[in-house]
């Protein structure tokens, strides 16, 4: 099931802009690669679920995986054949806002290769341009 | 250990982001040296060279700025956004029978016997917090991870550690452990939750709706 907040202050939020790169949560901290985001955009929570599915399927219960993003942001929408007017449409979906840098999956106790390859397959997900990362010199 | 790497940096006279960018365009590195109750000196320094010592794992260098060799950790670096190029680096002054405090990168040796038994291994330290001579800083802490089964933990305390250096983690954190692999059972018809189920979260906000009282007659 794809995932959503489970207590909102607000039903329905504006659309907003994404802004700059991230300069926050673009590290590798919890596993050893991770995949990161090269654009910025909305991750719906649909294809979070089918990145966490994938890398579950292509490697079998080896190793650990990390989702860093939560789908935060309500997204509405009008109904088809709809006139315009009569306010804003109900919420349709749930995404996350990702800025360019952002580290969406992470992945640990599987060797460089295998992750390497499962974040591949999980990038075909993404709706947009990914790289695979390990973690940085620990300075 | 790490080989000792000498940089050679060029004192520079820009200040601020714009000065920054155009070193930058040039190969270079800004970088700041401070320490020792001395004046802080703005230095930079070939990003190649720089790079390639920080990808070697090296964190004790030899900074040559003129004539004057001194001794110097990297203290801090700043990546772009993507943590691909190096933007600037701090430097701290060192002397060669200081002992210093810094992370160090735990690395896992061997495979871990539980694997086979069906264990995932979790790390829930990847860098320890140690004290050592400048001259002997460890490129990383190797841990011998062969002969760990299923729910047996590594502890801080029981690390091999080279000599001379000290461990300011908390002793009885957990470094590396193996776990139970836990299998994601497929959701039966019964346990997907119905369309009228996967409603939307509760709304803190909501107005509650107060029964209207009949009106006295």
């Amino acid at each position: 099931m794809p995932l959503m907040p489970k207590r909102v202050k607000y039903r329905k939020s504006q659309r907003g802009k994404v802004k700059g790169n991230a300069t926050r949560g673009n590290t590798v901290s919890y596993g050893e690669f991770g995949l990161q985001a090269l654009e910025g955009g909305w991750l719906s929570a649909e294809a979070i679920e089918a990145g966490r599915v994938t890398a579950a399927h292509f490697a079998r219960g080896e190793g650990r995986l990390y989702i860093r993003v939560f789908p935060h942001k309500s997204v509405t929408a009008i109904p088809a054949e709809t006139r315009m007017g009569k306010g804003k449409g109900e919420p349709e979906y749930w995404a996350a806002v990702v800025k360019p840098g952002m580290i969406l999956f992470e992945m640990a106790g599987v060797p460089e290769a295998a992750a390497r390859d499962c974040m591949a397959r999980v990038a075909y997900k993404m709706p947009f341009r990914c790289r695979f990362v390990s973690r940085r010199p620990n300075i | 250990m790490a080989e000792t790497v000498v940089l050679v940096a060029k004192d520079r006279s820009g200040r601020g982001s714009h000065g920054a960018k155009k070193l930058r365009q040039q190969g270079l590195i800004p970088g700041v040296v401070y320490g020792h109750k001395e004046a802080t000196v703005s230095v930079a320094l070939p990003h190649d060279e720089l790079f390639k010592a920080v990808k070697a794992g090296a964190r004790v260098i030899d900074l040559k700025q003129g004539e004057k060799l001194q001794k110097a950790l990297i203290r801090d670096l700043q990546w772009d956004y993507l943590g691909k190029d190096i933007l600037h680096v701090d430097f701290a002054r060192v002397s060669a029978d200081e002992r210093i405090t810094l992370d160090v990168r735990v690395e896992l040796r061997g495979t871990a016997a539980g694997a086979a038994a069906g264990g995932v291994i979790d790390q829930p330290l990847h860098n320890l917090v140690v004290e050592c001579p400048v001259i002997s800083v460890p490129e990383s802490i190797r841990v011998n991870i062969a002969e760990l089964q299923i729910g047996v933990a590594i502890h801080v305390r029981e690390l091999t550690l080279p000599p001379g250096v000290v461990v300011k983690n908390d002793p009885d954190a957990i470094v590396v452990q193996m776990v139970q692999k836990q299998v994601e059972a497929e959701p039966t018809v019964a346990a997907v939750p119905a369309a009228t189920e996967l409603a939307e979260p509760e709304v803190i906000t909501k107005k509650k709706e107060v029964p209207e009282e009949e009106p006295e007659k």
